[in-house]
């Protein structure tokens, strides 16, 4: 499926950002709730996830924080920065700017010429 | 964790390369998600094999893991730049400043070198360190080049002694350095084939005499224009990202660099000196990678003996 791991590639900053302004998240959980909310579209192969998500840490778009669990394992949880939280917003209305676009193309109203 | 896992992480531990302070946390962040994963799909039914395989089949290739993690960590900021291109800067001052025949600077420059990278190499070997580590052989040479002064029957003497030491010497900062990462055993090695060049240039019996101070002089802006080379090399290094494009950075580099080197001492190096130090060169890009190879070969086969083990005790059991 080459055409959605394109989409996935060039959206995956928008997409994490998206996940984590909800609430802060793991890596398990963030493949779980992107697969949930995606309903099964968009599926990867899982380790690649955490290139992704450290190379927003390290952008200072997202910030992770060791958690200890009651049963003695450990997780990395990620929230979004306030930097993050602004590139959202800008990567959200060029979204919308090209679905319109999009829009107007595939689906040309009654008065398109 | 399982054995499979353990193979599978090892595996990417080996080619993303990561500074010991990254390492760990890193490593364990994905052996939590597969601990996560194995215990999902154990518990919706699968076998323990089945459920491994299917594992490891949804985490990915780990060369593609590796190669991700290795490009989001290997970018250095603009402080190991300039900490990476100091000892090759320094280096280029003293010639091009004509300070390199104050025994003073020189020492201080020494001192300085020793004292920075034995503080790197006890600081999580980080990667500026690496440019400074190659200069620490320069007080190696020195002491071979002072023994060609002593009494000639003490140095037939000696000189057999210093020759194994100084190659074991180097021989284990090789392998030390190949561990962390075989383009740093490159790095490092990178000015020793520049330095021989100007050496037999300006001194070509091995010895320093009168008339070879007077060629130091002359080659002085072009020892110290190699050095700046060099200098600009490593800082391209440390900024870029793929390790593709830093392989082909050194090659060129120090190709160029001892072509400058011949092409401004043509009157002093001849043919055969000049392929020796091509061979030199290409040794510097080779051995390194191949030593690594010789490792990963070593791990192949301690995990293959750990399996059969392992596979022969369960059927005795």
């Amino acid at each position: 499926m080459a055409p959605k791991r394109d989409f996935l590639k060039g959206s995956s900053n928008s997409l994490l950002l998206s996940l984590l302004e909800v609430q802060p998240m793991y890596g398990y959980q963030i493949v779980k709730e992107l697969e949930a909310r995606s309903q099964g579209y968009f599926k990867f192969k899982e380790g690649t996830l955490y290139p992704a998500l450290h190379r927003l840490e390290k952008s200072g778009l997202i910030s992770g924080q060791w958690q200890m669990l009651p049963n003695g394992r450990q997780r990395r949880y990620y929230s979004i920065t306030a930097r993050g939280q602004a590139k959202l917003a800008l990567e959200k209305t060029q979204w919308q700017d090209f679905l319109t676009a999009v829009k107007l193309i595939l689906q040309p109203g009654p008065s398109s010429p | 964790m399982t054995p499979e896992f353990i193979q599978y992480l090892t595996r990417i531990k080996y080619g993303a390369r990561l500074e010991g302070s990254e390492e760990p946390g890193v490593m364990n962040e994905l052996e939590a998600h597969m601990e996560d994963k194995l215990q999902e799909l154990t518990e919706s039914g699968l076998s323990e094999a089945e459920a491994i395989e299917t594992c490891l089949g949804q985490m990915g290739s780990t060369k593609l893991i590796a190669r991700q993690i290795y490009e989001t960590y290997s970018q250095g900021s603009w402080k190991q730049v300039l900490l990476a291109s100091m000892p090759h800067i320094l280096f280029g001052l003293l010639f091009v400043l004509n300070w390199w025949h104050f025994a003073g600077w020189i020492t201080v420059l020494l001192l300085l070198i020793l004292a920075t990278t034995v503080y790197g190499w006890w600081h999580g070997k980080p990667t500026w360190i690496f440019s400074w580590l190659g200069y620490t052989m320069l007080p190696v040479l020195a002491v071979g080049i002072l023994l060609l002064y002593l009494p000639r029957g003490w140095s037939l003497l000696t000189l057999p002694l210093y020759f194994p030491l100084a190659l074991w010497w180097l021989f284990r900062i090789i392998v030390q350095t190949t561990r962390r990462d075989w383009l740093f055993s490159s790095l490092m090695l990178l000015p020793l084939p520049i330095l021989i060049g100007w050496f037999l240039a300006v001194s070509p019996s091995g010895k320093f005499t009168q008339a070879s101070v007077q060629r130091v002089y002359d080659l002085a802006p072009w020892i110290g224009l190699s050095f700046i080379a060099l200098a600009l090399t490593i800082a391209a290094f440390i900024r870029l990202r793929q390790r593709w494009l830093r392989v082909a950075l050194l090659a060129t580099s120090g190709l160029m660099t001892l072509t400058l080197v011949v092409y401004y001492a043509r009157e002093r190096l001849n043919t055969s000196t000049f392929l020796g130090l091509m061979l030199v060169m290409w040794g510097v890009f080779l051995v390194p990678p191949l030593l690594d190879r010789l490792f990963r070969v070593r791990l192949q086969t301690r995990w293959r003996l750990r399996e059969e083990s392992a596979t022969g005790s369960k059927k005795t059991a």
